[in-house]
């Protein structure tokens, strides 16, 4: 560890101490001075800046955490049931350690790297601090900065050019402890030229405690590369899940992203894309399930910089109890980028008088020959179709069920891999059963 | 079967039904005509439980039992259908998946053993086929894109699947053309019988000359101002309704 971490943190930062990438060289020191100092001037965001105007940190502000050191006692077959398959290629962080104990990396093929950035090389770090692939105000970005000054642990997948992965599994782990810790991950997907790839990220809570997720996954897709990332954030009850995942597309690169949500107190998701050259295509689809009093926040910043990209965005949130939602979705297309197709639909189903959606869709369309087109619905379930089911003996919980589950249904049924349709199912199925339960 | 007495029913806090009295014994077929706005719909959700339909004063006798304060399921369970006059599209949700929860929770009531896919394709194969209608409805969403014939025709599919003991046809015949309207009345004639009672709401006696009813009640404004044999419907198709609610008020 080179960095002089006393002298930098700041004395208000309950972070003992930045966490470790190997060597650090001279130009990283001075990227994490930087950010600590942004951080240090500005702090967390709160909602008056315009990005967060929906998601209050506070609760996350006035905690104190400590670094995680504790090595917890888990074995493989604790973690059996987060898996994508049995044997799939799988890497485990578990409060942000990277544990070979746990990980299956003996099947990796050459040319391809499954590592933890600690082994990172200069190339890759290099990719994995690199700034946000979409501008924002520095304001709004801070957590970020904290994250590239704290950060401890994360994944690096690398795939070579050409290289054909099977399914690769992220899982990180959290095993809250008696005092509230926090956790800055820091993953990198690079998916060198014509390369095809599936990476999953899992981020599961096991027993409950207060413990923060901040995780920054910063992903690039090479000319003719195809990369499908899907995302399950099912982290404890009371933790606090903060994610920004970064992409960038190269020339006719294919990303494919589906991210659910159903775990956290407080979840913040943010996505930024860029389709930085020609002939891209990005498609995102998200499902958030809320009760209780979470609140769920998916913020997308995206930007058609190049001609003839199509992207495609379709999220749907479904608010229980007291809890909220919010969809913020901001499609930003550059003055030459024509000939763009960019799509956004968000969907809100709120099951009870105090649940809540928020949702901001923005269209910023400085090119005159595309196509553009958003929508945004907040209803409730239709009463109709409750009481038709129930008029023909269905049961109330059951029928809610059903019209959940049909709500949902066809972004599942969506998932191209057969394998995470299931995962990502078996998730949902888990939640609306302890709906009914309670 | 059935025995409503001194119905009244509100509805956003507006008393639509005033005092309804009707028995509909096992075995018989019994229409209910009225104008529009009498409060036949009224009639038919009350009968089925749906939210929002309360009933502040009155009895419906089921049997031995009161439904007045059974959950819409609950009655569904106990061998009430309700053919709604229009069938709601649910995206979503298939035919298949609703139709196999919604028979096997009658079964698990009626102590009967639960369909497994293969006996639940089955039985609705058979069914599917008595209605002149193609299997592959079970695999689509319900009513979805479907015309208000094949609505209607779905509607006396799920009564058949669901085997109930009294079926509430509320406007069944609206909408449908003369083809429809008699794969529709045969699929009511077939399903008439003993130990099963039929309420059919209609507006029209065009349904009438297809299921021939045991009794016909008149419902205006709340209450039945008639009962009579079959010939009544004939009789209010010739002068309409205005002389008989004139001739109830006065």
């Amino acid at each position: 560890m080179n960095i002089d971490t006393a002298s930098r943190m700041p004395d208000h930062l309950p972070f003992a101490q930045p966490g470790h990438l190997g060597k650090s060289p001279v130009w990283l020191d001075d990227i994490r001075q930087q950010a600590i100092e942004r951080f240090r001037k500005d702090g967390f965001p709160t909602t008056k800046i315009e990005a967060w105007k929906f998601t209050n940190l506070g609760p996350l502000a006035r905690t104190t955490f400590r670094e995680a050191i504790d090595r917890p006692a888990l074995t493989r077959a604790d973690l059996e049931p987060y898996r994508l398959t049995p044997d799939c290629h799988l890497i485990v962080f578990v409060n942000g350690q990277f544990r070979p104990d746990l990980s299956a990396l003996d099947h990796i093929p050459d040319g391809t790297r499954v590592v933890d950035s600690s082994a990172a090389d200069e190339d890759d770090l290099r990719a994995l601090t690199a700034e946000p692939a979409v501008a924002e105000d520095s304001r709004a970005r801070t957590l970020f900065d904290l994250n590239t000054a704290c950060m401890s642990g994360g994944a690096v997948v690398h795939l070579g050019p050409g290289a054909i992965l099977d399914p690769v599994q992220l899982l990180f782990v959290a095993r809250p402890a008696a005092e509230p810790t926090a956790f800055h991950l820091r993953n990198l997907i690079r998916a060198d030229a014509g390369c095809s790839a599936t990476v999953l990220e899992s981020y599961i809570g096991l027993g409950e405690g207060i413990y923060w997720t901040n995780a920054v996954t910063q992903v690039a897709v090479a000319p003719n590369a195809v990369l499908r990332h899907y995302k399950l954030q099912a982290e404890a009850g009371s933790a606090f899940h903060v994610a920004s995942t970064s992409v960038r597309l190269d020339h006719r690169a294919a990303y494919r992203l589906f991210v659910a949500s159903l775990g956290s107190a407080l979840g913040r998701n943010e996505i930024d894309l860029d389709l930085a050259m020609t002939d891209t295509v990005a498609r995102l689809a998200g499902i958030t399930l809320a009760r209780g009093a979470q609140h769920l926040d998916t913020t997308i910043r995206l930007d058609h910089s190049k001609p003839c990209g199509t992207s495609s965005q379709e999220f749907k949130s479904v608010v229980d109890g007291r809890a909220r939602s919010v969809f913020q979705g901001r499609i930003r297309v550059a003055p030459d980028a024509q000939k763009t197709d960019a799509q956004q639909v968000s969907r809100s189903l709120l099951l009870s008088g105090t649940a809540g959606a928020d949702t901001k869709p923005a269209l910023e369309i400085l090119a005159d020959d595309v196509k553009c087109s958003h929508g945004a619905t907040i209803g409730d379930l239709d009463e109709d179709a409750l009481f038709y089911l129930r008029a023909r003996g269905v049961s109330e919980p059951e029928a809610r069920k059903m019209l959940i589950d049909a709500f949902i249904g066809e972004l599942i049924d969506r998932i191209t891999l057969d394998t995470a349709r299931g995962y990502f199912r078996a998730a949902f199925d888990r939640w609306l059963s302890e709906g009914s339960r309670s | 079967m059935l025995k409503i007495e001194d119905l009244h029913v509100e509805v956003d806090h507006k008393e639509i039904l005033h005092g309804l009295d009707l028995e509909v014994p096992e075995g018989e077929v019994h229409a209910v005509m009225g104008p529009n706005g009498s409060g036949k719909s009224t009639l038919a959700y009350a009968l089925a439980g749906r939210d929002g339909y309360a009933v502040t004063r009155g009895r419906i006798h089921y049997g031995d039992r009161d439904l007045t304060a059974m959950a819409p399921e609950e009655r569904a369970r106990e061998g009430i259908f309700l053919a709604f006059q229009y069938p709601v599209e649910i995206p979503g949700v298939m035919n298949a998946n609703f139709l196999k929860s919604a028979v096997n929770a009658v079964r698990r009531h009626r102590g009967e053993t639960e369909l497994d896919a293969i006996e639940f394709l089955k039985l609705a194969r058979q069914k599917l086929k008595l209605l002149n209608m193609d299997e592959a409805l079970l695999s689509r969403p319900i009513n979805v894109g479907f015309s208000g014939g094949e609505k209607k025709r779905n509607e006396i599919f799920q009564m058949w699947m669901l085997d109930p003991r009294l079926a509430v046809l509320d406007e069944t015949d609206s909408g449908l053309d003369i083809d429809a309207l008699k794969i529709v009345a045969e699929g009511v004639n077939t399903f008439r019988g003993p130990g099963r009672a039929i309420l059919l709401i209609t507006h029209y006696q065009r349904l009438l000359d297809y299921i021939v009813p045991d009794k016909v009640h008149v419902l205006a404004g709340g209450r039945i101002i008639k009962s009579g044999g079959k010939e009544l419907a004939l009789e209010l198709e010739a002068k309409g309704y205005a002389d008989l609610v004139k001739a109830a008020a006065a």
